[in-house]
């Protein structure tokens, strides 16, 4: 209780790692819904690989040419141009590739995630530099967040939060049936392009801050468990929203306490509740059973 | 004889530019309910994709007019295609038939809500608008699939395949709300369908369009559905 009042103070030192975490906390599981709708789980892992692999590959560009010393943009800022652009090309390239009518394939994705991964490490391996920053990525290691970056993350996300708002049944209806949406007059393509760009911001965006295990953690998890909690659309998204952002909020309380590095505590910690929902329903579904007989 | 509210005129329909139909030319009347028969694979749906604009000709023209406005098209899919992982419930997937007239970013309204409401009552799924889609029977999905197609508040109605899958009993249900709909609604309907008795059963199916080896031939319901003719239609099937 103490440590939760502690990080909850407005002049705890790390107050913006804890803003950042329940920012993407309650907005990643409502672009998660709809890559479990989509059927596209595996694309919310392999892009936060990619996009973090598009960061390496940013620094180790700027390092390259104009050196270490001779930065003149933020980390932050270069970091965020990498990962967009990597991201968003990907997007773009798999988008048209389901659209010649080949499919949104496992293999293409899969291959990709590994690709990334291995890039990735090339790119740490050749930059002394790089690899510190990076690493502390790949870890989630949640722990400054300068104001600048929370404000562009707060906009970022915001402006998602907005666009999922107002734009939920056509996003709804082009996820669940395309070929009625088609039949209705809309436009799916930009529709599709409208989710694939939220999803790439939230990616490239939150890779920056949470790294991409906690970010695919964020995206898949508090959705599931909502699943399981809630009916109807509108309820599923606001459990999912109230679990991401309690298990931010937990998590990052619980690793200040125990001095572990926050991402992992946070995703694991939702693990930890998606097994005591399960474990719960299967309990009730069990009781139930018994009280028939 | 009422207008024609859709006519494909020398259609080339396919995938991919390949073409699976060419040289359809077909024309549905205001008022008129056909079935659409044919041979797994020959290509019913694909007519019924073209009719609802949902895939392009390839080759040809498609004309969609009432009153000199577009068709509105109340788009039935097999239930198969929808295999939902959105937790929706019944009225939540009903509601989407609404979409079509409420422009983007325009929340629905509490008279379209009441409409849909109604559209769940005609088919006798009033009282289930809070279920999971997912947890209800085929029966009663196909019903709410219908329900969502007549909230677009169409003036045509494209079923594909509504009565696969699912039991008689159900099957005889969807039947007779079709038969009701289209009747107490002049509601112009295609059906592309596999169960012959529940079509000669029905007064209201008026017309017969089989698809066969890539060719329409079209008549009323007693010729095109004589023994001597479906045992020729089906041969490809049975053969």
């Amino acid at each position: 209780m103490d440590t939760l009042l502690e990080i909850l103070n407005s002049h705890f030192l790390l107050r913006n790692a804890l803003h950042g975490g329940l920012i993407i906390g309650i907005v990643a599981p409502l672009v998660g819904i709809y890559l479990l709708a989509r059927r596209m789980v595996f694309l919310g892992v392999a892009l936060p690989q990619i996009s973090t692999a598009g960061v390496a590959a940013a620094f180790v560009w700027h390092t390259y040419f104009h050196g270490h010393q001779s930065r003149d943009v933020s980390d932050f800022m270069l970091a965020l141009v990498g990962s967009t652009i990597l991201t968003f090309a990907v997007i773009l390239g798999l988008a048209l590739l389901e659209r010649r009518g080949r499919g949104l394939g496992e293999g293409r994705i899969g291959m990709l995630y590994a690709i990334a991964g291995a890039v990735t490490i090339l790119l740490l391996a050749s930059d002394r530099v790089t690899e510190i920053g990076v690493l502390g990525l790949l870890k989630g290691e949640i722990i400054a967040i300068p104001d600048i970056e929370l404000l562009i993350l707060f906009l970022g996300y915001g402006a998602i939060l907005i666009l999922l708002t107002v734009f939920h049944k056509e996003l709804v209806l082009v996820t669940v049936d395309r070929e009625m949406a088609i039949s209705l007059g809309k436009h799916v393509l930009v529709w599709d392009m409208l989710l694939f760009g939220i999803i790439g911001v939230a990616i490239s965006l939150g890779v920056l801050v949470v790294g991409p295990l906690v970010m695919f953690g964020f995206l898949i998890v508090p959705p599931l468990i909502a699943g399981r909690l809630a009916i109807g659309m509108r309820n599923v998204s606001i459990v999912a929203a109230v679990v991401g952002a309690g298990v931010a909020l937990a998590g990052f309380a619980f690793a200040y306490r125990l001095d572990w590095p926050t991402g992992p505590t946070d995703v694991a910690l939702a693990g930890v509740v998606l097994a005591l929902v399960a474990v719960g329903q299967a309990v009730r579904a069990l009781a139930s059973r018994i009280a028939v007989q | 004889m009422a207008e024609a509210i859709v006519t494909l005129q020398d259609v080339a329909l396919g995938y991919d530019g390949i073409p699976v139909l060419e040289g359809l030319t077909v024309d549905v009347h205001a008022g008129n309910f056909i079935a659409l028969l044919g041979p797994n694979g020959c290509g019913k749906s694909t007519i019924l994709k073209g009719m609802a604009g949902i895939i392009q000709p390839l080759h040809g023209r498609i004309r969609c007019v009432l009153n000199g406005q577009p068709v509105r098209f109340g788009y039935v899919p097999q239930r198969e295609a929808i295999e939902m992982v959105f937790p929706l419930t019944v009225f939540q997937v009903a509601l989407m038939g609404t979409y079509g007239r409420v422009g983007p970013g325009r929340p629905v309204t509490h008279v379209e809500r009441e409409q849909v409401q109604a559209c769940l009552a005609d088919v006798g799924m009033g009282d289930l608008g809070r279920k999971l889609f997912t947890s209800l029977s085929g029966g009663q999905r196909q019903r709410v699939l219908i329900a969502r197609a007549l909230a677009a508040g169409p003036d045509l109605l494209l079923l594909d395949e509504p009565l696969s899958g699912i039991d008689l009993g159900a099957a005889k249900i969807i039947m007779e709300l079709i038969t009701r709909l289209h009747q107490d609604r002049g509601l112009t309907t295609v059906m592309v369908s596999h169960h012959l008795k529940a079509l000669r059963e029905r007064e209201a199916v008026r017309e017969v369009v089989w698809v066969h080896e890539g060719k329409l031939l079209r008549g009323p319901v007693a010729t095109m559905l004589a023994p001597d003719m479906v045992f020729r239609m089906m041969d490809a099937e049975i053969g």
